[in-house]
This record gives C-alpha cells, structure tokens and sequence, in this order.
C-alpha cells in the first residue's frame, strides 16, 4: 500500500509500531484499554437482533489518499477539494459496504482558545474537515447492520 | 487549530489537532454516535451534525496525528507529541445546494446523488487548561467546500 519514499518508510513504521505499542502500553497501565478510543456502541443489527449489538464496525474505503507527501502515510479518506466539481469528486464516504446519507464540510474559521489557568484569551484560526455517514453497512461481521457515524 | 489568522491553516503554526484516531480496522476517523445526532432533509439540501461532549484525542498536529505520535522529520521537524485527552462539541449546518449531481463511478464503486451546499459550524473544545469556542454565529463564508450525498458504495454499488 505504501511505498518506501525518500524518507524510509519502513524505519518509520518500525518506529511507528513500537511507539504505538509504548503508547497502548502506557495508557493501558494508566487509564484502561478506554483511552485509545472510545467503544464502537450504537450500530444495531438491520433486523433489530441484539445478538451482536456492540464493537460490531464498518469496513474502510479501499481508496482513499496519501497524506503528508512525501512520507507517504496512506489514509483511507477523499478530502473536498473546493476546486473539484461536485461532479467529479472520489468517494466522501470512509466507509464501505454503505447505502445512506453522508456529509462532509471543509471550513475554515476562527475563535477564541482561554487559558484556564490564568483566564487569558487568544484569537485562534481552525480548520473543521468533519462530517457523518448514516445509513446501513456491511459490517466487519460480514452482516449488514444500521448506524450513524460522525466523521471527527 | 492554528496560531494564525481566522482561514489560516498551516502545519508549522497548528496546535490543537482533535480527532478519534484511526480505529482497529483503518476506517479513518469515524464513531458510532446517536441515530438522532444526524438530521438529514435530503431533498430540502439539508442535513445537521449535532454531538455535545465527545470524547476525542488531541494530537497537537495532523503530521503528529498521522504518524500516532511520533512526528515528521521535515525541516525544520515536527517533534513527537504524546496525544491528550479532550472532549468537543460541534454543531454542523449543511443547507442549500449550489450544484447537483448524479455520479456513477465504476473505478471506486460508488453511485448517488450528490449536493454541494453551504455550510457553517459552530463548535468548541476542552480539556486540561485549555478551552475553545469558535465564532457565534458562524459565518457562511467560511465555508471553503461541503457536500451532501445520498449513496451507494461497495457491494451496494452493485445492487
């Protein structure tokens, strides 16, 4: 999927694995298994049997795009490009397997960060590539399931 | 979030990055969230995002994100950033369509109907020390592009 660029990709990942084992290791000692990311809760089976209700999730897109060129790092996600037609844009969902409703915005704005040490504020700029997917999914259960996604 | 002005969005000057990390399947991030958080009015080029306090990382910065921490050896190089705990709330309007079309793309399997729309979004962050509200009301025109789509994809593509 990823190929070795001008930057050792392998090295990287070896770095990658092992800081994300660090990582899981670090914050399952501290905070439990929670940490990394929350429970996949919500999606119910499409015929309503409770059987399997919980950690059942979608499949990725097989397409996606690499991010932070030239490193090469592979995410299954199409960005709205604002000079991309409407016609001729990739696949907005990152799920697959999917018949329903999807969303995404690319926004950018600003606001104001508070210290809440000391009450000081700062203006601050913001970048909201968000949106949400809703509908029914093959899951990784090989079955097809309902849920409604938010895209964070 | 970025040290710059409001529409700025540089990775040197960026430094809150929040997100629920990529899930054990690779699906880039996405959380199950209430059926009622989502409010779709297709045919009305409407739908609304609504989630209060969810629990998220903050990465510091996307290149911190993607790599799970460890940085990018760019010039100059981002350094490794352990990731924190936040909670964010957000509220994202889509609503009109400024361009519509019908799309069938046999190259990535995916088929429907598709809008561009306007959009604003209202949100703010917390954790440890630090908080984040963006601009009310937001406003429209920093909208760069958003689309709703009612689709097909994968095995569904087929069908």
């Amino acid at each position: 999927m990823n190929k070795p660029g001008p930057f050792s990709w392998n090295r990287l990942q070896d770095k990658w694995l092992s800081r994300r084992n660090l990582i899981r290791g670090a914050a399952g000692t501290a905070l439990g298994a929670g940490l990394l990311r929350p429970k996949l809760v919500y999606a119910s089976d499409d015929d309503g049997d409770a059987e399997h209700p919980a950690c059942i999730g979608p499949n990725p897109i097989p397409g996606g795009v690499t991010g932070l060129k030239p490193f090469g790092i592979f995410i299954h996600h199409n960005p709205l490009s604002p000079t991309t037609a409407i016609a001729d844009i990739s696949d907005p969902s990152q799920i697959t397997d999917f018949d329903g409703f999807v969303g995404l915005t690319h926004i950018r704005g600003g606001g104001t960060g508070t210290d809440l040490a000391t009450g000081a504020t700062t203006r601050l700029a913001f970048q909201a590539d968000m949106g949400f997917s809703q509908g029914k999914f093959i899951g990784t259960d090989g079955r097809q399931h309902r849920g409604t996604f938010a895209f964070v | 979030m970025y040290t710059g002005p409001a529409g700025s969005a540089k990775l040197a000057e960026q430094i809150h990055d929040y997100n629920v990390h990529v899930d054990r399947n690779d699906v880039f991030w996405m959380i199950p969230v209430r059926h009622d958080a989502v409010e779709v009015d297709f045919d009305a080029s409407r739908a609304r995002l609504r989630v209060r306090g969810l629990d998220v990382f903050d990465d510091h910065d996307l290149a911190n994100s993607l790599t799970q921490g460890l940085g990018l050896p760019t010039t100059p190089p981002i350094p490794g950033v352990f990731p924190v705990r936040a909670k964010v709330s957000f509220d994202v309007e889509w609503d009109g369509a400024l361009a519509t079309a019908q799309i069938e793309n046999s190259s990535q399997h995916f088929k429907g109907s598709f809008l561009r729309t306007g959009a604003t979004i209202s949100w703010s962050a917390e954790q440890s020390g630090f908080r984040f509200q963006s601009d009310t009301p937001p406003d429209p025109k920093a909208n760069l592009v958003s689309v709703l789509g009612h689709e097909q994809n994968g095995v569904f593509f087929f069908t």
